[in-house]
């Protein structure tokens, strides 16, 4: 029996029950989560009241958004010039090196763009939203906000949420930008293809389904990453340990949420639309 | 104006509160004693409706709060001002700005009316000065005496009061129990202190309640607790490490 217990190198079958368990939870809790914050803001508007002060929606937008788009410039000018290069000298070797600026376009704007702003921003900006929330919660700021009468989802969650899912179709569009200006340059430093060439051949190639589907995808990688890390904060349990075990768990939950489902949203949508 | 009939609630499987029955009569002042970790302050989160009881009904006026739906709790929780033990102010929010929250969300009044309303509420506690100040650069005391203020600017009902002066120097705590009296005296509101600190009890209470072993073993006016028979209230009015209180744990702590 002591010999079992040393030899095994996985999870038993129940525990990976527990883990199934725990993960289906997790999903209905974050999706309630969402709902409830949903709610409380309809019936604030119901009333013919403000959901939350735009003084405070404005502070979350420029810290997720404004404040963002240095980083999110940057790593996506990095990712296009890169992608450009190696692509680049693969495709010359077959003569192809015109196809560039489209694959980098479509890459971009369908798939890296928003997988990219939102693993920037779940890191970011998700983490940030479940430290400030945890510590609230610890702090009974939470609590003394709900004893007032104060719906602590519409107030505190609410704001950033919607901060997160406005901007992030904007920041997508930051890094589609970077990363296509970035190809621009090594298509014209490497590759002889002069900047209104390049933006002829990016035309012809990007379609306009091709930007629906980034910015949808966008949309929800922003209301998924805002949940997760609102959701992670206002749980948040066991002092400071917890801040910092439930800030860890939000960014690693929303990252790989935004991965799965970038990966569904993919396989449904080449079913539904192929080519 | 509050009832508890049989409250029983238990935190990871331990019973904290088991079989509490309480009533507090309009504009008294309530003092509910026990030791640390005997469910004194799970007693006023389950009177706000924060928690929901095991077991038990708990209600305010003709509300019966462990039975209210969210959106008629909220409006509910509107009429019971709280103070919590570490006064749980809004730390990116100047002090100005938590006396005003409460009114800013839940009234329809003006800009000019909330600040007169927040202007009168922390000339009230002494702290009109600060109104500026963010939580962090104010004193333990100075922090009560803005949770006050900002319990009270809704001119609530009832106000529940979590160790008001725990962690606070003899003076201060005499002040902010001073100011307490007056408070409640000048706007007629029912107050439910919780409190482990005799002097700051005495000073407030228009009556006692002690809990023990998760039940209110004794109530009573002030005198009749001084006087009372009970070896557990007169054990914790002593302070004295003989008595049932401790019985059994000292003895392990002697023999170590």
């Amino acid at each position: 029996m002591a010999n079992a217990e040393t030899r095994r190198t996985g999870p038993g079958p129940f525990e990976v029950v527990e883990i199934e368990r725990t993960f289906l939870r997790e999903v209905g809790s974050v999706f309630w989560f969402i709902v409830n914050t949903f709610q409380e803001t309809l019936e604030r508007v119901q009333q013919g009241r403000v959901p939350f002060r735009a003084a405070s929606f404005f502070r979350q937008s420029v810290r997720a958004g404004v404040d963002s788009v240095p980083l999110v410039g940057l790593v996506s000018f990095f990712l296009g010039l890169t992608m450009a290069l190696l692509t680049g000298y693969q495709l010359q070797r077959f003569g192809t090196e015109r196809l560039i600026p489209g694959l980098v376009a479509i890459a971009f704007t369908r798939e890296l763009g928003p997988l990219l702003t939102g693993i920037m921003l779940a890191a970011r900006i998700g983490a940030a939203f479940t430290a400030e929330l945890g510590t609230m919660q610890v702090n009974e700021e939470v609590e003394a906000i709900e004893a007032m009468g104060i719906g602590p989802l519409r107030f505190l969650a609410a704001p950033r949420m919607l901060a997160l899912f406005l901007l992030m179709p904007c920041l997508s569009t930051v890094s589609n930008i970077a990363a296509v200006f970035a190809s621009s340059l090594v298509c014209k430093a490497y590759f002889s293809i002069a900047f209104p060439y390049f933006l002829d051949l990016v035309k012809d190639s990007l379609l306009i389904r091709d930007i629906i589907t980034g910015v949808l995808k966008s949309f929800m990688f922003g209301l998924l990453i805002g949940a997760i890390a609102c959701y992670r904060g206002l749980t948040v349990k066991g002092g400071a340990a917890g801040v910092g075990n439930n800030t860890t768990s939000s960014v690693v939950t929303a990252i790989t949420t935004v991965i799965g489902f970038d990966t569904v949203y993919n396989v449904v949508y080449t079913n539904f639309y192929p080519v | 104006m509050v009832e508890l009939r049989n409250v029983h609630m238990e935190f990871a499987k331990k019973n904290v509160l088991e079989g509490v029955s309480l009533d507090v009569q309009p504009q008294e002042r309530l003092v509910i004693m026990g030791q640390s970790g005997s469910g004194k302050s799970t007693i006023l989160r389950l009177i706000l409706g924060i928690l929901r009881p095991n077991a038990g009904a708990i209600r305010f006026k003709q509300f019966e709060i462990n039975r209210l739906q969210r959106k008629k709790l909220q409006q509910v929780r509107q009429r019971i001002g709280m103070v919590y033990q570490y006064s749980a102010l809004l730390s990116s929010q100047t002090v100005r700005e938590n006396v005003a929250l409460p009114l800013e969300e839940l009234t329809e009044k003006s800009r000019s009316e909330i600040d007169k309303i927040v202007d009168e509420k922390l000339e009230l506690v002494g702290m009109q000065d600060a109104k500026d100040l963010l939580p962090d650069e104010l004193s333990g005391g100075m922090r009560k005496r803005v949770a006050l203020a900002r319990a009270l600017v809704l001119e609530p009902e009832l106000i529940l009061l979590d160790e008001p002066s725990a962690g606070l120097d003899p003076v201060i705590a005499s002040v902010v129990d001073e100011l307490i009296i007056s408070l409640t005296e000048k706007s007629k509101v029912t107050s439910v202190t919780v409190t482990h600190e005799m002097e700051s009890a005495f000073r407030i209470a228009t009556r006692m309640a002690m809990l023990y072993d998760g039940k209110i073993i004794e109530e009573g006016e002030p005198e009749e607790f001084k006087r009372s028979k009970n070896p557990v209230v007169a054990q914790f009015l002593s302070g004295s490490t003989e008595g049932p209180i401790l019985e059994g744990s000292l003895d392990a702590i002697r023999k170590k």
